[in-house]
């Protein structure tokens, strides 16, 4: 159970100060799959962050499994939007990292590697290089690196954001797939795309900006394990347009207060 | 295609002179080698037409080198120059390895070295050689001091640029793995500034060629740099621009074989920058 209790978050930069986060309170039961969606801006990637233990919240808790995270941790592990693999490091060395950053011998490390890239799809690139693989293979990579360390949680930062609209489909059912079959991860998901969502979650959370904050959670009403013709379903291009609908209102009205924004410091010039 | 990059860069950033270049580069590049020639003729051309005594035909200079290159004052001249750059140079480059990862790394250590490296990058350093002749005398000490003054600061400044241009996304990603000190150093920090590394001790490679000239010349004693000197004042230009094309041929050469290694190590295991 990830359990955001109040959290806000100010960045301040040069004197002045942004109001990334405000009062954000929801829970991630064990084992659910969750996705995280809103508009630019909305804070979601800089929640993940914070339940990576990478940014600390200027107030509230985020508590995993009852522990306050005050940092990284063996437990969680992220999956990158640009996937931040190592350029000079092979397939196999990148899958080994997380292993490795915890001292597990270099065979029994590639083992496990070996493993987790079978499952992803990638035997036989274990010594390529990520510069000589699609940008799909390489986020398979970055997938495989954080399963390798089996960690309790897997937060995912739009993983598939930088990817071909055929490749991402590709992708998203792979993961779907991957996820049924493995043993059930607590997965927080950040994403722009509702259908990518509503087919790979239990759970959304809708966001809305200025401040960040959550406007909406959602409970995706299909069972698993779910298939891949679901995407076709009347049942869910029906659910995904109202809250897609839901989000484009959102953005709309996002958009008018900051061209009313634009106006007002328009005057004052 | 690799070998005309290496070239082009050889020729822009560390020989001025046509012929200097002339040795090493003969035998395995045409296009070069035919430019070399060219820049030879009208050398030879402009020479016999007696535009000025300090500029003789390099048919002349060759027959004075003939001469001069097998000559012992030569010989020695050249052992001692060539020991002074061989003692320097290693300790240099592994100190200003060290000393730049350790400024990278360490922000206290780059504002305590920061102003020492940018001061000998921009002080004329051959206003100092005098000084650490009165402090070391007229030995080889002295040169290799003024070499390692030469040779230090650029490798320091490139080691510690690499360090700096680490990607930060990738320490975020070894944080997250809870990454330690040494496995980020060993697979994200030295990678990353490996190739600027590089380039710091090639250009280590020219400039220790250069401050051991400028301070033999400058003491006028011994080695190569005392023998331009020795020459220069007695107004003997034809063994004077041998001596020069020697040492040219020597800078290329050595950069030259820097570029191999450089070249074979990054096949194996570096990313292509």
């Amino acid at each position: 159970m990830i359990e955001v209790k109040g959290v806000s978050k100010v960045f301040s930069r040069g004197g002045k100060s942004f109001e990334a986060l405000r009062d954000v309170t929801f829970g991630v039961g064990t084992g659910r799959f969750t996705s995280l969606i809103g508009p630019s801006g909305c804070g979601k990637t800089t929640l993940l962050k914070m339940m990576a233990g990478l940014i600390r919240p200027s107030s509230g808790v985020i508590e995993i499994e009852g522990k306050e995270v005050t940092g990284s941790g063996p437990d969680r592990a992220l999956v990158f939007q640009n996937f931040v693999l190592l350029p000079w490091a092979d397939v196999l060395t990148n899958t080994a990292f997380g292993l490795e950053a915890r001292g597990v011998p270099k065979k029994a490390r590639e083992e496990v590697a070996r493993s987790r890239l079978a499952q992803v799809g990638l035997t036989g690139f274990e010594h390529h290089y990520p510069h000589e693989l699609s940008g799909g293979m390489q986020q398979r990579v970055g997938i495989a690196r954080a399963l390798a360390v089996e960690p309790d949680t897997l937060l995912m930062d739009e993983p598939f954001g930088s990817l071909d609209t055929i490749t991402r489909h590709v992708m998203q059912h792979d993961l779907l797939r991957l996820w049924q079959e493995t043993a059930t991860k607590t997965t927080v998901f950040v994403t722009h795309s509702m259908e990518e969502a509503t087919l790979l979650s239990d759970q959304v959370v809708i966001m809305d900006t200025r401040p960040g904050r959550v406007a909406q959670i959602v409970e995706v009403p299909f069972p698993r394990p779910r298939q891949v013709g679901l995407t076709d379903s009347p049942a869910f291009l029906e659910f995904t347009a109202e809250m897609s609908k839901l989000l484009e209102r959102m953005q709309r009205i996002d958009m008018a207060i900051e061209a009313k924004i634009d106006a007002e410091v328009g005057d004052d010039g | 295609m690799a070998e005309t990059r290496v070239a082009a860069e050889v020729a822009t950033t560390e020989t001025p002179g046509a012929a200097r270049r002339m040795i090493a580069w003969l035998a395995r590049y045409r296009v070069q080698t035919l430019g070399l020639i060219l820049g030879a003729v009208i050398w030879e051309v402009v020479g016999r037409a007696g535009v000025s005594p300090a500029l003789p035909p390099i048919s002349a200079v060759i027959d004075a080198g003939r001469e001069l290159w097998s000559s012992e004052r030569f010989l020695d001249a050249l052992q001692v120059t060539a020991s002074s750059i061989l003692i320097a140079f290693p300790p240099s480059v592994i100190l200003g390895v060290t000393l730049g990862l350790l400024m990278g790394l360490i922000r206290p250590i780059e504002w305590v070295l920061r102003p020492y490296i940018n001061l000998t990058l921009s002080l004329p350093l051959v206003a100092i050689i005098p000084i650490i002749l009165l402090i070391f005398g007229l030995s080889q000490t002295t040169i290799v001091v003024v070499i390692v003054l030469y040779v230090l600061p650029v490798v320091m400044v490139n080691t510690f640029s690499g360090v700096r241009s680490t990607d930060s996304d990738l320490l975020e990603m070894a944080t997250t793995f809870n990454a330690g000190r040494w496995l980020t150093l060993r697979r994200i920090v030295i990678p990353s500034a490996r190739a600027l590394t590089l380039a710091g001790i090639r250009i280590g490679v020219g400039r220790s060629i250069t401050g051991g000239i400028v301070a033999e010349q400058v003491i006028g004693a011994f080695g190569l740099g005392g023998l331009v000197q020795r020459l220069g004042g007695a107004f003997a230009v034809e063994p004077l621009y041998a001596v020069i094309i020697f040492i040219g041929a020597v800078g290329v050469a050595s950069l030259a074989l820097i570029n191999r290694i450089e070249r074979k190590y990054q096949m194996r295991d570096v990313w292509p920058v």
